[in-house]
């Protein structure tokens, strides 16, 4: 029957498009990251004054974890940013920590110092914690609860207001539902 | 000696083998990262397995893979670790159960359903063409017999009969009931047209073959006419009517979904794919994913611009700056770079009216500060104004040259204050403007006139010698003398004040390409230029070759 062979073809060829334009909308730069709600995995990192911190001696405080680079101009620009908010916040039950990937420590000083970072940072020497919090670009940050569960993820540079307001969720447990975007550059 | 020997012997046995084993356990490891790597994706490049990928990330992503096949993991356990961090997007083959077993699957199914259809079309195609062919052989003969098998009745011969004739008669008599039965499947709509008029050719050419064997036989009564029988059911020229009607709107169906489809597939991989513009950038499109405002065409044009750019083919870059601001406006790397090529053809406003639109959009694009600090410094003489971009600029960039050299002219700016600014003209003033005059010939050039030639007049401010033209007027087939005027209507880009000191020179061009100047093409400039704007007079001569 004429009817048939219609509903056939469209049986077939419907879902090929269908699935032809979901595979279009998807950029793989954001697909969603698998982190969320999953718990932070520990490391240690020495830190630029020399001393070492471990995310397990967190424990307890919400988490700022921030992932940069010297040569990364997102990273530039949102530092003042980080500092800004970090000011706000170092007196309540919140930390902040920066982790340099894929640089010298010569130039990771230079831009602490140059834009007055305060908080810890220290250096991924091998990339391996990259790898753990699934890093592809730079900047990327994590929000980590009390309890060391992955809260919320940003992909790319962000503002002050949105760290404070993230970091007051990670507090209380709130885990978002999507990563955030902003300007990103990728690691080499 | 002996004792040497023996200790030789013993070396050979007990160390040589374990070297040999470590490096068998090395090479082991090695070949199981690799074989691991090839099947992750580097996450920051395109479609590269980190096996493959020189990058630094991709090499950090090996050393954890060979660490844990050191540390004894399986193949599985290794990539379970990278999907636990990536997602299963950093599976270059993905998993073969789940929803993504579909993509194993379905390549298959299609390939399947792709060869059986393949087949089907093939045996119908032959099958059309066997049945015309034969047809056409036999047709001189056919159309009698045809008539004949279908109008008469014949009786049967005995079964016990198994003469020629009684089998060709037996054929004769199947073929018949066949075409019958073939007339009712089309009525009831088992067949369509086209298949009921194949087979019907194929039956009927068997027929004509059965009945001219039978006139060939010595003669005899072939058959006694019988009382007819009830007929298949007869048409009906109403449902016949319908039927036709439905395969129209098939057809119609058939033809816009199909242009649809390639509409679809067309739009979608256009728009939704593109090339990538660097290496931060993704191949997935803005037509959906929403990740790039700019379509293909300004990207294009922004590319070809920046070429033109590098190349110093000025007006070329306008043009393509042009094309991107058009369909992007708000596009601050275009707005950037006509911010150059004005402040290079001295335009410091224009310059700066760019440069201020390309950081209204992006307010920390490094090259739109740059040259706007450069326009304050340079043109402006606002030190201050500029030591304040270039200091912020200073933070922006990371270090190295281009951080040197924002470092360099920080240094080279005075301390303080400004040289003082001149007053800018009044727009009512600019837009008064004109420069006008007389063009001509020199007497010895005129019989070197190509009729078909273009003149440009083309005015240059005089402080951006060099750069892009401000204005150019383009006179089609000119006749000598020609008065002449420019003035702002023919500013090259919107914004640009016709004013100041401007040189006014002339070509006669042959092939009427302002970008190109030829052999053979005809100039000559104001004597006395730069001319002011608004001046009356400005007369030239033509009388160079080129």
């Amino acid at each position: 029957m004429p009817w048939r062979r219609l509903t056939i073809t469209l049986a077939i060829i419907g879902p090929i498009l269908a699935l032809l334009a979901f595979g279009f909308t998807r950029d793989a730069k954001y697909i969603k990251s698998p982190l969320l709600a999953k718990p932070a995995t520990p490391f240690t990192v020495t830190l630029y004054d020399g001393k070492k911190l471990s995310l397990e001696d967190l424990r307890g405080r919400a988490v700022f974890l921030n992932f940069w680079a010297s040569w990364c101009l997102p990273c530039r620009e949102e530092a003042r940013d980080l500092e800004a908010a970090w000011q706000k916040v170092k007196d309540r039950n919140m930390v902040f920590l920066g982790v340099a990937l894929q640089d010298t420590d010569k130039n990771s000083i230079a831009f602490l110092k140059e834009f007055n970072i305060t908080y810890p940072n220290g250096r991924d020497e091998t990339g391996k914690i990259g790898v753990d919090y699934g890093t592809w670009g730079i900047p990327e940050s994590f929000f980590i609860d009390p309890q060391g569960r992955i809260t919320y993820k940003h992909v790319g540079g962000i503002r002050a207001a949105l760290v404070i307001s993230k970091l007051e969720d990670a507090a209380k447990g709130i885990v978002s539902a999507q990563e955030g975007r902003g300007d990103y550059q990728g690691v080499k | 000696m002996l004792f040497l020997r023996t200790l030789l012997v013993v070396y050979a046995l007990l160390v040589l083998p374990g070297n040999a084993l470590l490096a068998a356990t090395a090479a082991n490891v090695e070949d199981r990262t690799r074989e691991i790597a090839t099947e992750l994706r580097c996450v920051v490049c395109q479609n590269l397995s980190i096996a493959d990928s020189p990058s630094e990330m991709a090499q950090q992503m090996r050393a954890i893979v060979r660490e844990q096949v050191e540390a004894g993991k399986s193949a599985e356990q290794i990539k379970a670790f990278f999907v636990s961090k990536y997602g299963e997007w950093v599976l270059l083959k993905p998993k073969t159960t789940g929803f993504a077993a579909l993509l194993w699957i379905l390549p298959y199914v299609f390939l399947v359903l792709g060869v059986l259809a393949a087949l089907w079309f093939l045996r119908r195609w032959s099958l059309a063409q066997k049945t015309k062919l034969s047809a056409a052989a036999s047709a001189p003969v056919s159309d009698t017999m045809r008539r004949e098998l279908l109008t008469e009745e014949f009786t049967l011969p005995d079964l016990e009969d198994s003469s020629v004739r009684a089998s060709l008669l037996r054929e004769r008599d199947r073929l018949k009931n066949e075409l019958a039965e073939l007339e009712f499947d089309f009525q009831t709509g088992k067949h369509s047209e086209s298949d009921c008029a194949a087979l019907k050719r194929e039956i009927e050419t068997k027929a004509a073959d059965v009945m001219q064997q039978l006139h060939a036989l010595p003669a005899q009564k072939l058959a006694t006419p019988m009382p007819k029988r009830p007929t298949a059911k007869k048409t009906d020229p109403k449902s016949e009517g319908s039927r036709t009607r439905f395969r129209h709107w098939q057809l119609i169906t058939g033809g816009v979904f199909l242009l649809l489809f390639g509409l679809a597939l067309g739009v979608m991989l256009t728009q939704s794919i593109r090339p990538r513009q660097g290496s931060n950038d993704s191949m997935t499109g803005d037509f959906m994913t929403g990740t790039t405002p700019a379509n293909s065409d300004a990207r294009a044009a922004l590319a070809d611009g920046k070429q033109a750019f590098s190349r110093q083919e000025f007006p070329k870059a306008i043009d393509a700056f042009k094309k991107v601001l058009a369909s992007d406006p708000d596009n601050s790397e275009a707005h950037a770079y006509m911010g150059f090529i004005l402040m290079q053809a001295g335009h410091g406003d224009g310059a700066m009216l760019a440069f201020e639109k390309a950081l209204s959009r992006a307010p920390n694009f490094p090259m739109a500060l740059w040259g706007k600090g450069m326009v304050l410094y340079q043109d402006k003489k606002d030190f201050g104004a500029a030591r304040g971009i270039f200091e912020k600029l200073l933070h922006l960039v990371p270090p190295g040259e281009e951080r040197d050299e924002i470092t360099k002219v920080l240094a080279e700016i005075p301390a303080t204050g400004s040289a003082p600014k001149p007053t800018p003209p009044t727009a009512a003033a600019v837009a008064g403007q004109t420069i006008s005059g007389k063009i001509t010939i020199d007497a010895k050039l005129k019989d070197k006139i190509d009729p078909q030639a273009a003149l440009f007049i083309i005015a240059r401010s005089a402080a951006g010698a060099g750069g892009p033209p401000l204005a150019v007027k383009k006179i089609d087939k000119p006749t000598f003398p020609l008065n002449y005027s420019l003035s702002q209507e023919n500013v090259m880009m919107q914004g640009l004040p016709f004013s100041g000191k401007i040189s006014i020179t002339a070509r006669l061009d042959k092939d009427g390409n302002p970008t190109t100047r030829g052999a053979g093409d005809l100039t000559g400039e104001y004597k006395n230029n730069p001319a002011q704007a608004g001046a009356k007079n400005v007369d030239i001569a033509i009388d160079k070759v080129m």
